[in-house]
């Protein structure tokens, strides 16, 4: 992973890719606590802050002209470093939030089409779309790495991923349900919103289901599901044995998960692989 | 003094006054697109509707263990496919989701036989089967699940996710949208031809599903978000007139998989249906057309189309739609419609 950075100080998707915000926070966020890493991280740090928008948020590259979700990624990664360009990021996540409703019919509809409380937003993947399970979940793990608890846009982002929830555990990418059938949980989903919920100390029984279907090994056992669920694992203290050796076992000769740089960083954020 | 006006006269000024009011009106109709961009969609619509009839070939396949390699084979022909002699072949199918029992993606079989087709028939450069997932992030899951790892595997074809390829940003040339241009994955920008393998669906949001709905899989998630719903807010059908217009791909071609088609609530939860038929052509309006035909549809009343066909973007009417293959009468089933709310 450490070999595969790019010269401008990023990391791709895959290597020798073009570089992203996402996989080169995700990076930061992995391997920033080992000293011997030190060089690597102050490089991808120094690119991250280079793409900083005036407005204070991140596009997903220096190409991307336009702020949008993975600002979460950026604030995350530079929380304990650059408190000042964290904060700037964080009051654009503050200022963004996904489509909300208010019109009471269209509210009406929205709940029988995707039994969703429509008047309760989180953030988008983009200013201008609806709020999705995935950049919300990331924007409240940002928010709290940037020490911003109690704001109101927090405290909504909380209640859009409770509303959220499957009835049955977990979370698909938004709504629960569509038109005529429940939309299955998927392992990232709720991993990350399970994570989110639990920074801000918040238990209950939708967070109880969720943990009991993600414990469940009723999924692909893909590298990326697994270091989704390891991630959530490592931080409410399960074991991870069968997590560690499935992933070992799916590691490629060159060390990577899938070949993917950001699936790689999540893995070694979880078990340290 | 009264002069008079001549009734010749009356009938000019007439006349002049009607052009001036319609025009107005035309004017004050387009403004949110802009006169311009109106005029030019409504002419090249015109235009097209004087251009030779797309060929649509359909060939009748029972089940996924037929030998499809002589369907595809023969239904290129039968459509005249392009010329692919030593080209970049990206294949696309529909991998949206996988959903036990509801065949919401495009049969591996199928794609397994157009790769064959590609490879030993066609003798192409280089077959890459790429898909950006819409729901789920990870590509590898949907791979095993729905049997395209083996397949691709057997096959020694690479995948591309294109929701995390590098980028290239595209000019958007129809102005269907508020977007001027688009980010899209280099893979799809540098091949030299595009093959759409869709599945034959019904849609809830579209009413239907097939060459042209599939295209959505080809803007990158990791901008546009999953679903790509940033897209969706756009208009979908305008958007996706949009990304028809504006391919890259100087050669395309779309091969729909209505083997087991889905209807009902697509494009997940549909029922399946013994549709038994594939269908294939250049120009994706006409196989579209032909599709929602085979479903038992009418492509006039169906929005996604209808709008494409107008401003030019290919055929819909029949007499422009030269059927070769197997007949539609003997192939058409009726599908049950999306629901609609």
């Amino acid at each position: 992973m450490l070999r595969a950075q790019n010269a401008d100080g990023g990391w791709g998707y895959k290597r020798g890719g073009m570089s992203y915000v996402e996989p080169t926070a995700a990076v930061i966020l992995a391997c920033s606590q080992d000293a011997q890493n030190a060089a690597v991280v102050q490089k991808a740090r120094a690119f991250i802050k280079t793409l900083q928008r005036a407005d204070g948020g991140w596009g997903i590259a220096s190409m991307d002209a336009e702020s949008g979700w993975m600002t979460a990624w950026a604030v995350w990664a530079l929380a304990d470093n650059d408190m000042a360009a964290a904060q700037r990021g964080a009051e654009w996540l503050l200022a963004t939030a996904g489509l909300r409703v208010t019109d009471a019919t269209q509210v009406a509809g929205v709940k029988k089409v995707l039994r969703i409380d429509a008047t309760i937003t989180g953030w988008p993947w983009q200013p201008g779309d609806a709020a999705w399970i995935f950049p919300s979940a990331l924007a409240l793990l940002a928010l709290h790495a940037a020490q911003i608890r109690q704001h109101p846009r927090v405290q909504e982002g909380l209640q859009y991923l409770l509303d959220r929830a499957i009835p049955e555990g977990g979370w698909n990418i938004g709504n629960p349900f569509m038109v005529t059938g429940n939309l299955p949980p998927t392992v990232e989903s709720t991993a990350l919103a399970l994570l989110a919920l639990r920074a801000f100390d918040i238990e209950n029984e939708i967070t109880q289901r969720a943990a009991r279907w993600l414990a469940q090994e009723n999924f692909t056992p893909t590298a990326h599901e697994w270091t989704w669920r390891a991630l959530y694992g490592q931080k409410v203290g399960a074991p991870l044995e069968r997590a560690r050796g499935a992933l070992q076992t799916l590691q490629r000769a060159d060390g990577s998960l899938d070949g993917n740089v950001f699936t790689t960083a999540l893995g070694v954020m979880a078990l340290d692989l | 003094m009264t002069r008079k006006i001549s009734r010749r006269a009356a009938l000019r000024l007439g006349l002049g006054a009607g052009i001036l009011a319609g025009g107005a009106i035309v004017y004050r109709e387009t403004q949110a697109v802009g006169f311009d961009k109106w005029a030019r969609w409504a002419l090249r619509g015109q235009a097209t509707r004087f251009s030779a009839a797309s060929r649509v070939a359909l060939a009748a396949a029972d089940s996924y263990d037929a030998e499809l390699v002589t369907a595809v084979d023969a239904l290129w022909r039968a459509a005249e496919g392009p010329d692919l002699q030593n080209a970049r072949v990206v294949v696309k199918p529909n991998l949206v989701d996988y959903i036990p029992g509801r065949p919401c993606f495009t049969a591996p079989q199928v794609t397994e036989a157009l790769i064959r087709f590609l490879r030993d028939t066609a003798r192409v450069k280089k077959i890459i089967v790429a898909e950006g997932m819409t729901f789920r992030r990870d590509p590898h899951a949907i791979l095993i699940d729905t049997g395209y790892r083996e397949m691709l595997e057997r096959q020694r074809v690479e995948f591309v996710d294109l929701n995390y390829d590098d980028l290239v940003k595209i000019p958007l040339r129809g102005g269907y949208t508020k977007m001027d241009s688009l980010f899209m994955a280099r893979t799809v920008t540098e091949a030299d031809a595009l093959i759409s393998v869709p599945k034959l669906k019904t849609h809830h949001w579209t009413q239907i599903s097939a060459s042209i709905k599939n295209l959505f899989g080809i803007v990158p998630g990791i901008k546009y978000g999953f679903p790509k719903n940033t897209l969706h807010m756009q208009g979908i059908n305008a958007f996706l007139a949009e990304l028809l217009d504006s391919l890259p791909t100087p050669r395309r071609f779309a091969l729909v998989d209505g083997i087991v088609g889905l209807q009902g609530d697509g494009p997940l939860f549909g029922a399946p249906v013994a549709s038994g038929v594939l269908l294939g052509g250049q120009d994706f309006l006409a196989v579209d057309a032909t599709a929602a035909r085979l479903m038992g549809m009418e492509p006039q009343a169906l929005e996604i189309l209808t709008f494409m066909a107008w401003a030019g973007l290919g055929h819909l009417d029949e007499n422009k739609i030269a059927l070769r293959g197997a007949a539609l009468s003997e192939l058409r089933r009726i599908f049950e419609p999306a629901p609609q709310f």
